[in-house]
């Protein structure tokens, strides 16, 4: 392997030469950073590390399979699986669903209707942090704006007291997720959007289709990259939530709102069990790599197309 | 005859969009609401505050939180101090290391290239939690834990790949002969990339010191774990530590919470032309 590696290395004539110098100090940047991390992530994953053995110098036990063991024996486990494909598959179908109806409503040119859509977009640059917490504020049964508004309108007679209870927690998060994201989907789908020339609409439009068929005829077919890559990144974006779940819930009532990023960081963070955080985030590793796999293959199709 | 028709369809066309204007008038003020209810709350008085159901206006405005925010005791100025010099040092390491990659990589012909690119894709969706025991650990024993230098580089590991990838498609699309030209009138590679390149993508520089920047101020999750001395604490880290202080304050971390969004806020609007550019390149082109 290192033998092809070299002949490869002089392979490189002077263009390239140059390239790579320009490149390399990203490429080492990113391969101390992120690569030797991931790499010795898997590696803590097999060793017993906590707060006895993880000064320098000190040697960890390695234990095999014995972290992945313990986790799945953890209760928890299951629980931050479920909510974590709950938590990522009702917010990305809301999302996606808003974003596409702003995205066809904002297509359309009337009054404004650039700004607004611009206006819109803030959500998405606000800090995680503020956003779980003004979430968390509007969701409290004291004095929070959503509980005294569906009492007002009476659709309920007391407060639901939504982070508070294990059955509607995981909720507060979905809430707030959802309004980070729909601008995001919704400047996607519009990108997409804009590409779709108006002639192919008029033509249907002549052809008597109507909007509805035009919509599920004509804009879904042809949008069709633009909302795949919208569903995937928002499904990795999503899938590894940590601030929004940390600061709302942190995980309660009982565990009830875990999910895979908070449960790793319990038990680096919290409980000092680095070896066992580390092999629930290689978990939560393996399932978004999956993800990704997909989503390049898809760009690799788009491109070749 | 023909004149009429004219008219009513003009007629017919203003109603609807005067129907398309009401609904998006009214789903903005939906989505728009939490970001009131945030500024609204923060001008409440203790009292009014606690009232329920809550006063949709503020009764009395009130700028007590603000006041005891920014000049009591209690003052966070210094965290915001905190907040920038991590956002500027984000911006800064994903410019100097990010902006010449972008450029390598899509002008010259290397092999392999195609990997770099992935590398780089696939490491923007990469989750904060695998790096975070790794980093830790790593970070404990170079003794940079509690500086600011362990939550910069760790924002960094989104911040570069970022760079690269709304960068690529930018380069590619700006002529080779902009660097020929430069050669010939004595540019070297170095040269013709500082002086003739670079100004061409400025709208693209933008958009990635926007990124770099707020990114870096919006991050909770390194801060909080790598520093743990209250007095390196960014807003971000600070007002999730008020919530567990104040309580039920919400006023008060409501007053904390537009202080935190202002300089995101500021960014997006003068320059929301590049953010939303970013967005949309960043992610979907690759």
């Amino acid at each position: 392997m290192t033998k092809k590696k070299t002949k490869f290395l002089f392979n490189f004539d002077k263009q390239s030469k140059v390239g790579l110098a320009f490149i390399l100090p990203a490429l080492v940047y990113m391969i101390i950073m992120v690569g030797y991390p991931i790499v010795y992530n898997w590696v803590l994953s097999f060793q017993d590390v906590s707060v006895f053995n993880m000064a320098q110098g000190v040697k960890r036990p390695f234990i095999g399979l014995g972290n992945y063991r313990m986790i799945f024996s953890n209760d928890v486990l299951p629980i931050a699986l479920k909510n974590t494909f709950t938590y990522t598959i009702v917010s990305l179908f809301f999302q996606f669903v808003f974003g596409m109806l702003l995205a066809l409503l904002f297509n359309k040119k009337f009054f404004l209707s650039k700004t607004l859509r611009g206006l819109l977009v803030i959500s998405w640059v606000m800090p995680t942090t503020v956003t779980a917490l003004l979430f968390k504020y509007m969701l409290s049964p004291d004095a929070g704006i959503v509980d005294s508004f569906l009492m007002m309108t009476g659709l309920i007679k007391e407060p639901v007291g939504w982070l508070l209870k294990e059955k509607t927690a995981i909720w507060g998060p979905i809430f707030a997720n959802i309004w980070t994201g729909i601008p995001f989907n919704m400047l996607l789908l519009s990108t997409g959007l804009s590409g779709i020339s108006e002639e192919v609409y008029e033509s249907a439009g002549i052809d008597g289709a109507n909007a509805l068929q035009q919509f599920f005829k004509i804009t879904l077919p042809l949008l069709r990259p633009a909302i795949m890559s919208v569903l995937v990144l928002g499904f990795v974006y999503t899938f590894k939530v940590f601030e929004h779940i940390f600061v709302m819930t942190a995980g309660g009532p009982v565990n009830a709102t875990e999910v895979m990023a908070t449960f790793s960081y319990k038990l680096s963070f919290r409980n000092y069990y680095f070896g066992q955080g580390a092999a629930v985030a290689n978990i939560l590793f393996l399932i978004l790599f999956c993800v990704a796999l997909i989503y390049l293959r898809l760009i690799r199709k788009e491109e070749s197309m | 005859m023909k004149h009429l028709k004219n008219k009513l369809f003009i007629h017919d066309y203003h109603k609807h969009h005067v129907i398309l204007f009401i609904v998006a008038i009214i789903a903005s003020l939906i989505l728009l609401f939490p970001l009131y209810w945030i500024f609204s709350s923060s001008l409440k008085s203790d009292m009014e505050i606690f009232k329920n159901p809550p006063t949709l206006f503020p009764g009395s405005i009130s700028w007590d939180a603000y006041k005891g925010l920014l000049i009591g005791k209690e003052s966070v100025l210094g965290t915001a101090k905190n907040s920038l010099i991590i956002a500027l040092g984000a911006m800064s390491i994903s410019f100097v290391v990010g902006v010449p990659a972008a450029y390598g990589i899509s002008r010259f012909k290397i092999p392999g290239v195609k990997w770099i690119i992935m590398v780089f894709l696939v490491t923007q969706m990469l989750p904060s939690s695998l790096l975070l025991t790794p980093m830790f650990l790593n970070f404990s024993k170079l003794k940079i834990l509690n500086t600011y230098v362990a939550p910069i580089l760790a924002v960094t590991t989104i911040t570069i790949p970022f760079t690269v990838m709304v960068l690529r498609p930018m380069f590619m699309s700006c002529p080779k002969e902009l660097e020929e030209a430069a050669k010939i009138d004595g540019c070297n590679t170095i040269t013709a990339f500082l002086r003739v390149v670079l100004p061409v993508i400025r709208p693209g520089l933008i958009t990635v010191c926007c990124f770099g920047f707020v990114h870096g101020w919006n991050d909770l999750v390194y801060s909080l774990t790598f520093n743990t001395k209250i007095k390196l604490f960014p807003m971000t880290s600070t007002i999730y530590n008020l919530m567990n202080e104040y309580g039920v304050r919400w006023n008060w971390i409501m007053a904390y919470a537009c202080l935190v969004v202002l300089p995101p806020t500021l960014i997006f609007i003068f320059a929301q032309k590049y953010v939303i550019s970013g967005l949309t390149s960043g992610s979907v082109k690759g």
